[in-house]
This record gives C-alpha cells, sequence and structure tokens, in this order.
C-alpha cells in the first residue's frame, strides 16, 4: 500500500467520523460502556458478578476459586492487559464502584478482599502468595492504591489510606494514612494536609 | 525492493503516528503505539519508539503537549501521561515501562477531584532507567541517570546519579 492510498482510507474515515455530531457523541460512549458490560458477563463468566461490572480492556480470569465483583466495578482497558487469578479453594472479593487500571494482577491461592470505592493504578501487584510468604490480603474500603504499587501476603491496608506509586508494602498500613517507600512506611494523612495543598 | 521496504516501512511509522501533530525525520516506530487523548504530541527527528516488547503509551489529554526531542529513545512499555506538558529533552533515553505524569489525577483528600497539574521536564542525554516513575513536578538535570524503579517528584540536578525510594542523589 502506498502512503498515498494510506491517507485515502483516512481521509476516508475522518469523513465517516465527522458524521456523527457532537451533540450525538455520548452514543459511542454510551455503546463503549455497553460492550464493557457485555464483556465482563464474558470474561468474568466463573464469577458471582453485581450489576453493571464494566471491563474495558483485555482481562484474564482464572476463576478455580471463588469470585465475587460488587455491582458498578470498572476494570479499564490500557496497553497492558488486567490479570484475575484465583486458584482452587482460593477467594477473591471485590465491592461495589471500585476501580481498577490497566495492567493490574491480582492473585489468590488463600484470599484477596478489596474493599468498596478503592481505586488501583496501573500496573498494581497483588499477592497472597510468594516463595518467602504467605497470608491473605486484605485492602479495606476507600483505598487509592498509584502505579506501580506491589502489596505483598498478609497486608492489610486500612480503610481510606493512600499508597504512592511504586511502593512495595510489606507491612500492614493503618486507616487514613499514606504509605510511601520500598519497604513503605505510613504517614498519618491529617497531619499531612497541613502542610500540602494536595 | 528495498527502496519498496523502507517506502511500507515509513508509510507504517506515519500510520502508527498518525495522531501526533509534528513527527520528524527518520523517526522508527517497532511494534505498537498507543496514542490517545486530545492533545498535541510532537516526536523530533530520529526517535525510536521500541515498542516491540511491550506497547509505547502516549497519551496527551486535551489542551496538553508532550515533546519528544531529536534522538531521543523510548522502550516497550513506557508510559508517558500529560494533562499539560512533559518534554523529553534531545538523546534522552526512556526505559522499559517506566511511567511519566504530570497529574495525579486524584486528589488525597476527595478523590474524585483532579488537583494541578505541574510540568514534568527530562533534559538532554538523561537515562532513566526501567520502571522509573516521574511524578508531577519532576526535574531532570542534564545527563542525569536515575536507577531503575526511582520515583521522582522533585528537581534533581544535572550529571548526578539518582537512585531510590524514595529518591537521593548518590553521586554528583
Amino acid at each position: 500500500m502506498s502512503p498515498s492510498i494510506l491517507e485515502e482510507l483516512m481521509t476516508g474515515a475522518r469523513r465517516l467520523w465527522s458524521h456523527i455530531p457532537a451533540d450525538r457523541a455520548f452514543l459511542l460512549r454510551d455503546a463503549d460502556l455497553l460492550v464493557g458490560i457485555a464483556r465482563a458477563r464474558v470474561v468474568l463468566r466463573g464469577a458471582t458478578l453485581g450489576a453493571r461490572v464494566y471491563v474495558g480492556g483485555p482481562l484474564k480470569v482464572v476463576a478455580d476459586g471463588e469470585i465475587t465483583v460488587g455491582e458498578l466495578t470498572c476494570f479499564f482497558g490500557g496497553m497492558i492487559a488486567s490479570e484475575l487469578i484465583c486458584h482452587p479453594g482460593a477467594r477473591v472479593a471485590i465491592g461495589r464502584s471500585s476501580e481498577l487500571n490497566y495492567g493490574v494482577s491480582v492473585e489468590a491461592r488463600q484470599a484477596i478482599t478489596i474493599g468498596a470505592s478503592c481505586k488501583l493504578g496501573s500496573m498494581v501487584r497483588i499477592a497472597d502468595w510468594s516463595p518467602v510468604a504467605s497470608g491473605p490480603v486484605v485492602i479495606e474500603d476507600e483505598v487509592w492504591l498509584a502505579h506501580g504499587v506491589v502489596i505483598e501476603p498478609g497486608v492489610t491496608i486500612g480503610r481510606g489510606s493512600v499508597v504512592s506509586a511504586g511502593s512495595v508494602v510489606t507491612s500492614s498500613i493503618p486507616p487514613d494514612s499514606l504509605a510511601i517507600g520500598n519497604p513503605a512506611r505510613a504517614l498519618r494523612l491529617d497531619l499531612l494536609a497541613k502542610t500540602t495543598s494536595r | 525492493m528495498i527502496a519498496l521496504g523502507a517506502r511500507l516501512r515509513r508509510a507504517a511509522t506515519r500510520w502508527k503516528l498518525r495522531r501526533c501533530a509534528e513527527v520528524g525525520e527518520g523517526v522508527r516506530v517497532l511494534g505498537r503505539v498507543w496514542i490517545h487523548g486530545g492533545g498535541t504530541i510532537r516526536v523530533g527527528d530520529r526517535v525510536l519508539l521500541d515498542g516491540s516488547v511491550s506497547p509505547i503509551e502516549l497519551h496527551a489529554g486535551a489542551g496538553a503537549e508532550i515533546v519528544l526531542g531529536a534522538d531521543v529513545r523510548v522502550d516497550g512499555g513506557a508510559s508517558l501521561e500529560a494533562a499539560r506538558s512533559i518534554a523529553i529533552g534531545e538523546r534522552a533515553h526512556l526505559g522499559c515501562f517506566c511511567k511519566i505524569l504530570d497529574n495525579h489525577f486524584h486528589r488525597v483528600s476527595s478523590r474524585d477531584q483532579r488537583p494541578v497539574s505541574e510540568p514534568v521536564i527530562v533534559e538532554e542525554d538523561v537515562d532513566l532507567g526501567a520502571r522509573a516513575i516521574l511524578l508531577p513536578g519532576a526535574r531532570v538535570g542534564r545527563a542525569t541517570v536515575v536507577g531503575p524503579g526511582t520515583v521522582l517528584a522533585r528537581r534533581v540536578p544535572a550529571e548526578a546519579l539518582v537512585a531510590g525510594l524514595p529518591a537521593t542523589v548518590k553521586r554528583r
């Protein structure tokens, strides 16, 4: 194909696109939402799903154990596939209205609990088993795990806490704190709020 | 035959970078590049986007700008997300799975609000290690080496070695 043919195809595609008026753009968005909800029913077919669970991109699911996903929870799509692996006899529970970005990896051999209204950034890794440790992982409600966070086995993240990008959490984090570093140390969020505008 | 191959490769590159506002001479793209958002992306001369390991993400939100200077090399899995401005200087190297953000996207106190963006600047000849993360407000001085897995949210001087989490200057 010569570049000129490519350009022709591109202008053709642009012309088609321009037929959808701006005030009808929500139709495309709604269509994406419907496709995502339908995709969730297919890829998470071994799991117990709440209403309107959305899967926006590639998601690898191994549902040999028991997976429950609460209503309105979103798995966003992106450049790297997410994975949700539940080995036989294990349990993964994700609460309602949580948001999981692309490249998230959750692997359970015992139990992993993710609360309601949590935000998991891209490339977050949560496992309840490693060659040197094991133990159930609990992420309580309204926790925000930023990009690239690793949660080690046996860790509990308290309600409303934030774990900053790239941190490795090896011990439990109390509620309403900010965890930073490798290994992660916790600071209290309310003290922090007085010194920074974020 | 060779001329045809080169032309096809150029056409493929042009197709892959069709959403960029400016693409320089001799730009090469291997594998997949995922370009999205309504902003402006400028790619300088001889830039290499090597997405053969894993796709590269370039996301400039509406009104935002990403500038890749001449001779920049970007490895697979690298992800640049701009809500206002990210600038990468000439000859810089961005390692595998590194992430550059100029916005946290959620406020710590009220998670559904978006905080103000702070531009990220990577100066000339910087080497950003694999899995390094540059957060809003990061500014890496000329020819500084950022170690693998470093998380950085502040200014660091030129010609230094920066590593660790939280990041510290190891050598100047």
